[in-house]
């Protein structure tokens, strides 16, 4: 049997899921600072190479966002710019569709 | 996946770079002659760029007690290969690397070939293999978004144990190490993203099937079949 929504479904599933085990994880203790892999990966290296950390520096001069929440703007502007560029597309496409 | 900036041997950015660069170089190519012959293949390179954009952003949560980003690079290797892909993945890199200091100029290299190179080239293969079988476009979009990502991951943990291999047991062990941090935090991320973009597949199929046949994306029989079974 064929059905329409297939896709939407597992769709809703998967996200579902996700978060039900992820709030499992985090309730457990388990992700308790829920650091990025980016960050993890640093303390590896620093660990592997018997470097510590902060004897890391830049190889060419770096800006940082001056905080956490305007890494946050930035980072949701970039996810803006994203859903500009697909919200018009598929506007334009929807349009066209309804046309023919 | 971003290695810091600063986090690899100046070496190591180097040999990086020059593998990058080249690949960059052809997907600019190939961008303008898709581009010259068919002027209509723009929206589909904004919409499947575009969730590389979105998905990249987002830092999620995962059930290992750490976070990671999405690559949302499936619907571009698909639609366009992998090396439009990786002209695509340096520009967010970039953005990235000069905005949010997630990566950084010297390692943009290394971060390219492992999001732009590594992922888009095994996702397309896996794409060229499924692509001529019977297998459900929806299935092969799933299967090519999580394999991309999913090798995104291990090729930044191969860069880095490359780059910092461990004192005893050498490269491999080190690479297990860094597989153990970003490619098991990776495996429900990729899953998730591989269903989303089989869903957003799905609409690109339902409103644009001639776009997708006229690059030769897939078959017109299996677009067709794709959309009597989603209507």
């Amino acid at each position: 049997m064929k059905f329409r929504y297939t896709l939407e479904i597992l769709t809703i599933i998967a996200i579902v899921a996700f978060s039900v085990m992820f709030l499992y994880s985090s309730s457990n203790g388990y992700g308790e600072k829920f650091v990025g892999t980016d960050s993890a990966g640093s303390y590896a290296i620093a660990e592997l190479s018997g470097t510590p950390l902060e004897n890391f520096q830049p190889l060419i001069p770096q800006w940082k966002p001056p905080g956490t929440e305007i890494e946050s703007t930035l980072f949701a502007l970039q996810a803006a710019i994203g859903g500009i560029i697909v919200g018009v597309v598929f506007g334009f496409w929807i349009s066209s569709h309804k046309k023919t | 996946m971003h290695i810091m900036e600063g986090f690899l041997p100046l070496q190591w950015c180097i040999v990086w770079w020059v593998v990058a660069l080249p690949c960059i170089l052809l997907g600019m190519y190939q961008l303008k002659k898709v581009l010259a012959a068919d002027r209509e293949a723009l929206p589909l390179l904004g919409v499947t760029g575009g969730f590389i954009f979105i998905l990249s952003s987002l830092k999620l949560p995962s059930v290992t007690g750490s976070s990671s980003h999405p690559t949302g690079t499936g619907l571009s290797i698909i639609s366009f290969g992998p090396w439009i892909t990786c002209v695509v993945c340096a520009i967010v890199l970039l953005f990235q690397a000069l905005f949010l200091a997630h990566g950084g100029l010297s390692t943009l290299g290394a971060n390219i070939v492992s999001m732009g190179v590594v992922g888009p080239v095994v996702g397309y293969a896996v794409y060229r293999l499924l692509r001529d079988t019977s297998v459900n476009i929806y299935i092969t979009v799933f299967l090519v978004t999580a394999f991309a990502d999913m090798f995104t991951y291990i090729a930044t943990s191969l860069e880095l144990a490359l780059a910092y291999p461990a004192e005893t047991g050498g490269i491999a062990s080190s690479f297990i190490l860094f597989l153990g941090i970003f490619a098991l935090t990776q495996i429900p991320l990729a899953i998730v993203e591989g269903i989303v973009l089989a869903l957003v597949f799905k609409y690109i199929v339902a409103l644009k099937p001639d776009i997708l046949i006229r690059l030769n994306i897939f078959s017109k029989e299996k677009i067709n079949s794709a959309r009597s079974e989603a209507s």
